[in-house]
Parts: C-alpha cells; sequence; structure tokens
C-alpha cells in the first residue's frame, strides 16, 4: 500500500514535466517524422513512403552538404579540441603571468552571439575588409584573398570563425576537469625525469580521457548542427562549398519551393548522424 | 481599451455620417501591412495610408517594416501551423516568388480580380500572379531593368552616351576591360552568391528557367547556352573587368563610394540607392540594358519588383481590398507623388500621363529616366516564372567555379540541368 502511495505522488509530481516533455518534445519528434514520408509543394501534403529517402541518394546538393558538413566535423573538432588542451594545460601552469586575464580572453568569444561574430567576420573578411588590409599592409601578400568568394578560401574562414569561437568554450571544460588530477603525480614524474611533452602525451591526456570523449561528442553535435555561421557569412557559397546539411533544411524549407517532407527527411540524417558518430565514438574510447 | 472605445465611438459617428450624407459603405477597423524596405515601399504604403483617410477616416492602416527574408520566413511558417493569428491582411510579395506562394498554400491568398480592374496595370505583372482564373495581386513597382553609368568615368574613358546605348553584353565586356584599363574603375561587380544575371539575359530573350508550361528548359536553350557563356566570359576576364562584392552592403557600396563606375545589371528600384550618393549629382546617366548577342534578345528585361496580396484569413478582407481598389488601383496622382519622392515606378498604366514621368533628372544630367523606363517597361517579355527559379539559381550558381576556369559550355548546362531536375519535386 505504502509504495503504492508513493508511485501515485511520484508519478503526480513529474506529471506536469512529462506532460510539458511530451507536448513539446515527443509529439513534434513523432510528428516530424510521420511528416517525412509525405511528399508535395508547400502544404499540399501527400503520402509518399520512402520517397524522401530515394530522393536523399540522387540529390547531388544533399550530397554535397553532407561532404561539407563532414569535412567541417573532421578538420575543425580535432584542431579546436587540440588548441583548447593546449590552452587549458598552459594556463593551468600556476606560474604564468597574466594568467586570469588570458583565460578570460579566450573564453570571452563564447558569451557573443553566433549572428553577431558572423556579421563582423563576414565584414572582416571582405574582399577590403580588415584582414585583407591588414595582410597587405604587411606584404603577407600583393593580392586581396578571395575569402568569401573563393569555394576552397570560404571554408577556411568557416574553420577559423568557428574555432574561434568555441575553443575557449572547450577550453573551460579541460581546465575544471585539470583541477581534478593531484599535482603530486606531477611532481613525481619530474623527479623521474619525465619531460614536459610526454607529461603532457602520457600522463595529461589518458587522465582527461572521458573529457576529451565529452567534448569529442558535444562538438561532433554543434558541428553537424552548424547553421548560424554559415548563414550569415556565406551564404552557404561560394557554389554550395560551405552549404551544410542544416543549411540545407533551411534552404528545403524556406529559400526553395518548401518541401517539408523532404526537409524533415534530412533533418532524420542528422538524427542518424548524431547517433552512429556518438555511438562509434564511445566504441573506440572504450578502455580495453 | 481605451483606443477601442475611441474607434467604436468613431465608428458610431462614421455610421451616423452615413444617413446625413449617405455615402456608399462604412468601413472601419485596422488593416496590417506587412512590407520590406521602409523607405521605398513603405514610404510608398504611408502615403496611400494618408490618401485612403480621406476616403475611410474609420480605416487604421499599420505599417509593420521586415526585412525581406524574415517577411518571407514568417508568413511561410505562419501558414504551415495553420494558426491564422499572426497573420497580416496585406502582404508585400516578390514577383518571383508569388507562383511559388499561390501554388504552396492555396487558398491563403484572396483573388481580387472581382475588385480590381486588371487591365489598367502592365501585362506582365498582371501573368505573375494569375493562377488559373484567377488574379491575385494588385500590382505595385516595376523591375524594368536599366544600366546605370558613371558619365564622367566613361568619358574620360572616351565613350559617350551613343556608345553605350543599345549594345550587347559582348560589346559591354569590351569597353569594361577599356575603361578598367583606362581609368582603373571596373563597370561592374559580380556576386559568386547572385543568379540575378542569368535571369535578366534570359527573360530579354523572351526565354526563361522553364517553359510556359513550367517544364525545365535548359538544355538546347539557345538564350541560356548564351548567357551562360557571356557570363562565363566576364568571369574569366577577373579583375580586368570586375570586383568581386559579397552581400548587399558591399554590392550598393561598391558603387556609391565611387569605386565601380556602373551598375549594369540591376532594376530601376536602384535609382533610390544610386541618387543617395548626393555628391555624385549629375554624374550619372541611364541605358537601356545590354542585350544577348542572339537573335530575339532586346535591350529591355526585369529585375525584381513585388506586389500587394491579401490574405484569406484576414478578418478585415472588404477593408483591406477597399484600400487597394480606392487608392492603388485609382489615384494617379498618388503614383506621380511616390515617383518623385521614392523613385518608385509602378505599373499602374494611367499614372504614365502624369507630369512626374516625363520630368528631366538633374541626378542623371538631365536626362528624362522616367520616359526611359516607361518606353523600356513596354519591351519586356513576359515570361512565366514558375516554381522553382530558387532551385535552378542553385544550381547555376554551384557550376559557376566551372564557368570560371572555362570548362566545356555544354557540360555545365548538363550539370545545372541534372541538379535542378532532382530539386524540382
Amino acid at each position: 500500500m505504502q509504495s503504492r502511495r508513493t508511485d501515485i505522488w511520484g508519478w503526480s509530481l513529474i506529471m506536469p514535466a512529462l506532460v510539458l516533455l511530451g507536448i513539446f518534445m515527443i509529439y513534434p519528434i513523432l510528428s516530424s517524422l510521420w511528416l517525412s514520408l509525405h511528399t508535395g509543394k508547400g502544404m499540399n501534403l501527400s503520402f509518399g513512403g520512402a520517397a524522401n529517402i530515394l530522393r536523399l541518394a540522387e540529390d547531388p546538393v544533399f550530397l554535397r552538404a553532407l561532404f561539407n558538413t563532414l569535412l567541417f566535423l573532421v578538420v575543425q573538432v580535432p584542431i579546436m579540441i587540440a588548441l583548447a588542451l593546449v590552452f587549458a594545460v598552459a594556463l593551468d601552469d600556476r606560474t604564468l603571468w597574466g594568467r586570469a586575464w588570458f583565460r578570460t580572453a579566450i573564453f570571452l568569444p563564447c558569451v557573443t552571439s553566433l549572428v553577431t561574430y558572423s556579421v563582423l567576420f563576414k565584414s572582416m573578411f571582405a574582399h577590403d575588409g580588415v584582414v585583407n588590409d591588414t595582410l597587405m599592409f604587411l606584404n603577407f601578400v600583393d593580392q586581396p584573398i578571395p575569402w568569401l568568394t573563393d569555394p576552397g578560401w570560404a571554408r577556411v574562414v568557416i574553420i577559423i570563425a568557428i574555432t574561434w569561437r568555441w575553443t575557449g568554450y572547450n577550453m573551460i571544460f579541460f581546465l575544471a576537469a585539470l583541477q581534478n588530477i593531484d599535482r603530486s603525480i606531477y611532481e613525481q614524474a619530474r623527479i623521474d625525469g619525465v619531460p614536459a611533452h610526454a607529461r603532457l602525451l602520457r600522463l595529461t591526456v589518458p587522465m582527461l580521457k572521458p573529457i576529451i570523449l565529452f567534448l569529442f561528442i558535444m562538438s561532433t553535435i554543434g558541428t553537424l548542427q552548424l547553421f548560424d555561421e554559415v548563414m550569415n557569412i556565406t551564404e552557404g557559397g561560394p557554389a554550395d562549398a560551405t552549404l551544410t546539411l542544416s543549411l540545407y533544411i533551411y534552404n528545403l524549407t524556406f529559400k526553395f519551393m518548401p518541401s517539408y517532407g523532404y526537409a524533415s527527411t534530412v533533418s532524420y540524417v542528422i538524427v542518424v548522424l548524431v547517433a552512429i558518430l556518438s555511438w562509434l565514438q564511445f566504441r573506440l574510447a572504450r578502455d580495453k | 481599451m481605451a483606443s477601442k472605445t475611441k474607434t467604436f465611438t468613431r465608428a458610431l459617428f462614421a455610421a451616423t455620417a452615413i444617413h446625413l450624407f449617405a455615402a456608399p459603405a462604412v468601413l472601419a477597423g485596422e488593416v496590417t501591412v506587412w512590407f520590406w524596405d521602409t523607405k521605398f515601399n513603405g514610404a510608398a504604403m504611408q502615403e496611400a495610408a494618408n490618401r485612403y483617410k480621406a476616403v475611410a477616416p474609420d480605416t487604421t492602416i499599420t505599417l509593420v517594416d521586415l526585412a525581406k527574408a524574415d517577411l518571407e520566413t514568417k508568413l511561410q511558417t505562419q501558414f504551415a501551423s495553420g494558426v491564422t493569428d499572426g497573420l497580416p491582411d496585406i502582404v508585400l510579395i516578390d514577383d518571383l516568388r508569388a507562383q511559388l506562394y499561390l501554388q504552396s498554400f492555396t487558398g491563403s491568398f484572396e483573388p481580387l480580380n472581382g475588385a480590381i480592374d486588371h487591365s489598367q496595370f502592365a501585362p506582365y505583372k498582371v501573368a505573375v500572379a494569375t493562377v488559373g482564373e484567377n488574379i491575385y495581386s494588385l500590382p505595385f513597382d516595376s523591375g524594368v531593368a536599366g544600366f546605370y553609368y558613371r558619365s564622367d568615368i566613361l568619358a574620360e574613358a572616351g565613350y559617350a552616351a551613343a556608345d553605350m546605348t543599345d549594345i550587347t553584353w559582348d560589346r559591354f565586356i569590351e569597353i569594361g576591360i577599356d575603361v578598367k584599363a583606362k581609368t582603373g574603375h571596373p563597370l561592374l561587380s559580380i556576386d559568386m552568391a547572385n543568379a540575378a544575371p542569368f535571369r535578366m539575359m534570359l527573360q530579354s530573350a523572351g526565354s526563361w528557367y522553364f517553359t510556359p508550361e513550367g517544364e525545365l528548359n535548359l538544355v538546347g536553350n539557345a538564350a541560356f547556352k548564351k548567357a551562360i557563356e557571356t557570363y562565363s566570359k566576364m568571369l574569366q576576364a577577373g579583375d580586368t573587368l570586375w570586383k568581386p562584392v559579397s552581400g548587399w552592403a558591399e554590392y550598393t557600396g561598391a558603387f556609391t563610394g565611387g569605386e565601380v563606375a556602373a551598375v549594369p545589371m540591376t532594376g530601376v528600384w536602384i535609382t533610390g540607392t544610386v541618387k543617395s550618393a548626393a555628391d555624385q549629382a549629375g554624374k550619372w546617366a541611364v541605358a537601356p540594358v545590354p542585350r544577348l548577342d542572339i537573335e530575339g534578345s532586346v535591350n529591355a528585361t526585369n529585375h525584381g519588383g513585388s506586389s500587394w496580396y491579401v490574405l484569406s484569413s484576414s478578418a478585415e478582407k472588404t477593408e483591406a481590398i477597399d484600400f487597394l481598389a480606392q487608392v492603388w488601383a485609382k489615384d494617379a496622382d498618388f503614383y506621380q507623388k511616390i515617383l518623385v519622392d521614392q523613385g518608385a515606378f509602378a505599373t499602374f498604366l494611367p499614372a504614365r500621363e502624369g507630369a512626374a514621368y516625363s520630368s528631366a533628372d538633374d541626378f542623371f544630367g538631365g536626362q528624362t529616366v522616367w520616359k526611359d523606363f516607361s518606353t523600356w517597361v513596354q519591351q519586356i517579355r513576359p515570361v512565366n516564372y514558375g516554381i522553382f527559379a530558387g532551385e535552378v539559381d542553385a544550381a547555376i550558381l554551384a557550376q559557376l567555379p566551372a564557368m570560371a576556369a572555362g570548362e566545356n559550355v555544354d557540360t555545365i548546362i548538363e550539370n545545372i540541368a541534372a541538379q535542378a531536375k532532382s530539386a524540382m519535386q
């Protein structure tokens, strides 16, 4: 009797949260799954079964967006995590001058709004923007670099932008994790004559493994959802070089003839990718 | 609450007034209008609202200014949600996207052919908003193209107005390279995210991405092939011809700042922006847009332009339609005023008789620009924009690097057609 009573109490206490979750989370997810099985123009939808999935395989733009997204993932995430780790270890050194200042400076980008910093990057990397002007003034280049008008350079700009924005965020996780490592381990290593680079690679990195894994998964999910930067800096161009899956979903919904069903299908591709990549990273990081 | 009571009192007064003066009908209420560009569309709508006050003092016209992309996103999201509470009564829609909205959200817009005499508007504008028997728009501004250039810089390079008139794009490229070499000013800016030049070139030849029936019309389309060849030639000329820009602000900044000496691929609505550089007064001129070097291409085409639409869900539908009918489809003097004040070149034909349309403009060295545009607007070839122009635009833009690299034109066209075909479903 007693347990039944606590059951009722328990359920009624979590009920409001469950109801809200059901309405705003579970229902939309199921509803978009249903929508992904439909085809048609705008609101004139009809059931299409697997038609949208078949369309994916033959859609060159989707394949391009998928390629770009994975390219950003493979290139940018390791650079960012490595940089964040290096910054964190450097800033963890108590003898470093101006530690608090550097820590704030590196973390600061992460409090700026995505749209604001994107607009700033767009103007900085313009044909006669501040970056080209500086490079020309310093005689590093004699022609302005076509940052936003060349497909290759546009990808570089996007990678620079997201690395600038997110490195500090990842660094804070590493800094927090480093506080939990017993200092005496390093002292012991120093006494044993272990060089600094080996202390980083053989001691710090293995001990930070859970947090590295966590950051890899978070960054993977973040990169798969990359939207604000490409929307505002390059609009996916030039020649779709920076088109990501999320931006393609937006285009399918708002820029092109609205294909709500197909757009939902592409969004499920992101869901599947996140699931596969997270599972893969857990597998790879599992202790042998 | 207070304002509601006030409105009610006013309505009551108005109702009494009917009996006294036997006015035809009483309309009271708030008509909300969504548009983009306060200085152009907004100012024209405000002027119309002021004039409507004299006709129906009890109707309030509320203007809501949004960025164009935001307006479209908001509108589509509301249509998709099926909740019509937040929708306005009148909305501005880009001509290029009109068919897409009318066909994707059937029943969301109110046919206006019963209330408005569409024979008073330019036929190509009416065609854009026609589905079957119904015409859904109050046609507003024209996108008639013009070739704006700095007459002082062109004169420095040895070109007079006659040299710029009725030329082909091939000739334009020759002049451009020559002017750049002599004066250092490019005649053109290119944005790798803008497909408008292709649409303009096609329409100048009376051709389009699609056949009038809506089928893809790229492979085997002589005008399209010529447009690709011409644009490839421009891209390959690189910085001997054009300046790269990215986005609207850089595009307009390039000529208002005095660096780029012409705006060859634009619509008449750019006039206000060109004139915003007051220090360049008297140094500009407008020539007819260049044509493609093929049979059937004319020195006139269209870029942009938009129209007003009434939403079916509107509670103030009667008021909204009456407003459009009483001012926008009737008041020729109103069109004179917005032409002078905003440079809004509308497609209401009776307005063409007015004095403003034949006045000389000192900014353009005394040229009678509006009269010229009135001539060119009549030469625009009507085409069916269809519902997939955005998809074909994207397919073309994806091939710009191939065009710049000088790859085989037929292969490029096949790639564009393949991508467009897969996107059109």
